[in-house]
């Protein structure tokens, strides 16, 4: 009997830890996806991606934190403490990290829209070279994940800043840029953000949009 | 029973979190300064902690037993250590080595000039090709800008540092072209037959370069086709001398681009009075067809068709006769293809390679005597390259080339050929000491049936990067060329020539301002010389020699004037060679001694105008005087052409490009063509030889159709 018991025991225990290991992974993500939402330093943003790469070597075989590690490295790629040099190696492992989410999930428009925000950050590091021969493939990526999925905010938004540039430098009018700028505002106060960061799906961009509204009025 | 199932989860709860152990250290760099942001973990585990701004770090774990904590950051190689996690604090010194960074790191920047968007070390983007003012959409007029070429402005095609336009090979992803400029008469320059549209990227070399490319012996200039377009699109182009269309259509993994144009410059020379005196004037078509497949993840297979025909005649008067002169119509049929493939294998292999063929047919009618000129050229190239380490590969490869020319006269049925079969290999190695000091090292050697020859080109180059972020490159080699197929139809054992290399490059690139300053030293042997004329050499030997040495310099600046982007090219070019009919040592024609270039392109937001202008000029070019004692006494004057140009877009897909070179409408003369007979006064009369007319204009509007309505040609610029 108290063998018995024992061996049940054992296996709750067993079955409560890798219960707690599922939901490790979980919990691990949310305070790690917590934390990037709040990082507003490079040192912070090197951290977060620290976090979702530690994750990613006990998950590899889920997107999200690629993803989120991801979008850790273009923040610091857009950093200004950096040099063209330091932001390039952190944009090319961002890269790196696409290609490993996209090999797991294909066809995903948040993916491809992170994409495109990488190579607007390559574009940002050196806008004089880079311009010219990149800025159409960064409006390609972001129309390709627009047509992925209408309902992707951050698709819609950065391809509204986008076309604010291209209005800006071909001195035309803003209202292409503001109604993308618009929509995505729409899709966000739609969206239930709870239900998404349940299920770790991106939620960022809100106070992007909320800052390029006010440019629009 | 009760109080056990209550003290489960106590149970579990101690099971789960046992003494806490503390791990903590510091992570630095070889000079021993700390690495901030270093990724420190514990395997198989969530633990783990980042370091902080001078590399130190410390985190808790719950974790017992052995485990291997892992050190990672980047641009370092990673370390593991095994730890025994037993609740008492563990400490580490860790010191990390540099992994090779192919971003950062050192490369070779000696002969080589590179146009790519995804590289550090390079003096142009692909862009700059096509909206270089004076260049008009032509490869070969915008690379004209950068050091160590000299503008020969009767031919039109690239001069190398004191070589001939010959001595310049000719790749499209990798596997060469023949004929890649137009048929053209005597001195009426000519163009390179494929839009710079068609191109990503290229690699210039004038000199030392790699194993990979022979059968040249001065330069080298490879050209990568892009690879999947952004869209479907249509272009069409409506131009002053005639017009085109392009339809790009891309699908997930495919893309198909078709284009057709024609030239006809009759309307413009009937408006604009011409200095050569045209019969027919010039006009083209060529049509092209482009297919591109992503194959897997990393593969590409590309398969690309271009024919195209032209058509002209002209007068071309004689030094000392009277009346039009000679009469030359060329007719031209050309047609390239080329297939090829690049795929990553397992273990970090590498393969890429392909096959290309060209036919070019030129029915040539000299004072209404037909003649037939037919060159073909076959190549089929597989390499493969092995990366050992990220310090370490190794490449290595075998061409087939297949080389014909016949030539005949068709009212006599007289015809003469040449069929050469060359076989080469060549291996390369490519070894990184660290991210500031690479060596190259390779061999080539090749087989000629026809020569019945072989030959062995070492090559060798050195890189070394300073702290400041500038470089310096050597770089030295043997190469080796069969000469001219007009001579080896005459001959056909005639051996190859052969060019030694030593290079001494400096090179910095910061904050958009790129430096480049070069040093050359380059020798000849069995240069061909003979009797007679170039048109119809006698007793040819192949006992000619000579040396080029000099050096060129190049500044491009984009940031210190807003909106602008210029480049400034100075090339000085010391060359003598015994070569062709003379029998001294003599200063080429085609090798002024000191060659210039202005490049500026300034936008204007106001205007939605990019305003260029360029402005090439050499010291002169020499010409043998038959009046004077000795050869290649005299020198032309300086030569010298200001071209401005200027696009407009008014609207995103529309772009209106007008352009005119030689605004100064300077006089240039390239040489003298003389009498081949004294008159009665016993001087050889003369004639100069000119430009077509003094100034070129250019007009063109682009218009791009797309969904996107952002799509534009500004290739076209």
């Amino acid at each position: 009997m108290k063998k018995s018991l024992l061996t049940i025991m054992f296996i709750i225990c067993a079955v409560i830890t890798t219960f707690a290991q599922d939901s490790a992974y979980q919990k691990a993500m949310k305070k790690e996806i917590d934390k990037l939402d709040a990082a507003d330093s490079l040192h912070k943003f090197q951290q977060s991606a620290n976090g979702f790469a530690r994750i990613s070597q006990l998950n590899p075989n889920e997107w999200q934190p690629y993803y989120y590690n991801a979008l850790a490295c273009i923040y610091q790629g857009l950093d200004n403490s950096l040099d063209l040099n330091k932001k390039d190696e952190v944009l090319a492992k961002a890269e790196e990290l696409i290609k490993k989410a996209d090999a797991i999930s294909p066809n995903n428009s948040e993916i491809v829209t992170l994409e495109g925000f990488k190579i607007m950050a390559e574009v940002s590091a050196d806008p004089a070279s880079r311009g010219q021969s990149l800025s159409g493939a960064v409006m390609s990526t972001f129309g390709k994940a627009m047509k992925m999925d209408p309902q992707n905010p951050r698709a819609a938004l950065l391809m509204g800043q986008m076309e604010f540039g291209l209005a800006r430098f071909f001195k035309s009018g803003t209202e292409k840029a503001c109604g993308l700028v618009k929509q995505s505002q729409a899709i966000f106060a739609a969206q239930d953000d709870e239900a998404l960061k349940a299920k770790l799906a991106p939620t960022w961009g809100r106070p992007l949009a909320e800052k390029s509204a006010k440019a629009c009025q | 029973m009760k109080t056990f199932l209550l003290s489960l989860p106590i149970i579990c709860l101690t099971l789960t979190t046992l003494a806490q152990t503390i791990i903590s250290g510091k992570i630095s760099d070889q000079k021993g300064s700390g690495i901030p942001g270093a990724n420190i973990l514990i395997k198989g585990t969530y633990d783990g902690t980042s370091s902080d701004a001078d590399g130190n770090f410390k985190f808790e774990t719950s974790e017992t037993g052995k485990h291997l904590l892992v050190f990672q950051a980047m641009g370092y190689k990673p370390q593991e250590r095994e730890i025994e996690c037993s609740g008492l604090p563990v400490s580490f010194q860790i010191s990390l080595s540099e992994n090779i960074n192919m971003l950062t790191a050192v490369t070779i920047t000696a002969g080589a000039m590179e146009a790519s968007d995804t590289k550090k070390a390079v003096v142009l983007k692909p862009l700059d090709i096509v909206t270089t003012s004076g260049a008009m959409g032509n490869i070969t007029a915008a690379l004209l800008t950068l050091p160590g070429t000299s503008t020969v402005g009767n031919d039109g095609r690239l001069f190398v540092r004191g070589g001939d336009a010959s001595e310049t090979s000719i790749f499209i992803d990798g596997l060469q072209v023949g004929n890649a400029y137009g048929s053209t008469a005597a001195n009426v320059p000519t163009r390179n037959r494929f839009s710079p549209n068609l191109f990503k990227g290229s690699f210039f070399s004038t000199g030392g370069y790699s194993a990979e490319y022979g059968q040249a012996l001065s330069s080298a200039l490879a050209l990568n086709t892009l690879d999947l377009p952004l869209r479907n699109q249509g272009d069409l182009s409506i131009m002053s001398l005639g017009g085109g269309y392009t339809q790009t259509l891309v699908k997930e993994n495919n893309a198909l681009t078709a284009t057709a144009n024609y030239y006809n410059l009759a309307p413009y020379q009937s408006l604009i009075s011409q200095k050569f005196d045209w019969e027919k004037s010039p006009s083209n078509w060529d049509t092209e067809v482009s297919l591109r497949h992503k194959w897997g993840k990393a593969g590409f297979l590309k398969a690309y068709a271009h024919t195209e025909g032209s058509d002209m005649t002209i007068w071309q008067p004689v030094a000392g006769e009277s009346g039009r002169g000679d009469r030359v119509h060329i007719n031209n049929r050309y047609s390239y293809g080329n297939l090829s493939f690049r795929q990553s294998g397992k273990h970090d292999w590498f393969f890429y390679g392909g096959l290309a063929y060209s036919h070019n047919r030129d029915a040539i009618n000299l004072n209404y005597v037909p003649v037939r000129q037919v060159n073909q050229l076959g190549h089929a190239k597989v390499v493969a390259v092995k990366d050992f380490s990220p310090q370490f590969s190794l490449k290595n490869g075998i061409e087939y080339y297949l080389k014909s020319y016949s030539e005949e006269l068709v009212d006599d049925h007289l015809k003469r050929s040449i069929t050469d079969n060359q076989l080469t290999h060549f291996i390369e190695t490519d070894y990184y000491f660290s991210n500031r000091l690479i060596f190259r090292g390779g061999l080539r050697s090749g087989y000629s049936t026809a020569a019945k020859q072989l030959w062995l080109d070492p090559r060798i180059s050195l890189a070394y990067k300073l702290n400041n972020q500038g470089q310096f490159s050597i770089a030295a080699g043997k190469f080796h060329q069969l000469p001219d197929e007009k001579l080896r139809v005459l001959q056909n054992n005639l051996q190859n020539a052969e060019a030694s290399h030593y290079i001494l490059n400096y090179f910095i690139v910061n904050n958009n301002r790129t430096f480049r300053a070069e040093a050359f030293y380059k020798t000849y042997d069995n240069l061909s010389t003979y009797n007679g004329t170039d048109l119809a050499p006698v007793n040819i030997t192949q006992k000619g020699s000579g040396y080029a040495r000099g050096a060129d310099f190049f500044y491009r600046d984009k940031t210190s004037f807003k909106n602008t982007d210029f480049w400034i090219t100075y090339s000085f070019v010391d060359s003598k060679r015994r070569y062709s009919v003379f029998e001294t040592k003599v200063q080429p024609s085609f090798a002024p001694k000191h060659n210039g270039s202005v490049v500026i392109k300034h936008f204007v937001g106001a205007l939605k105008s990019q305003l260029g202008t360029s402005w090439s000029w050499n010291n002169g070019y020499t010409y043998n005087d038959p009046n004077l004692a000795g050869e290649m006494q005299r020198k032309t004057r300086a030569y010298s052409d200001l071209s401005i140009s200027w696009s407009y877009l008014p609207r995103p897909n529309i772009i209106l490009h007008a352009a005119c070179s030689n605004i100064l409408g300077r006089n240039n003369v390239f040489g003298y063509k003389y009498a081949s007979q004294p008159d009665e006064a016993g001087y050889f009369a003369r004639i100069p030889v000119g430009q077509g007319a003094t100034r070129m204009a250019f007009i063109g509007l682009f218009i791009t159709f797309s969904h996107d309505k952002n799509a534009n040609q500004l290739n076209n610029l």
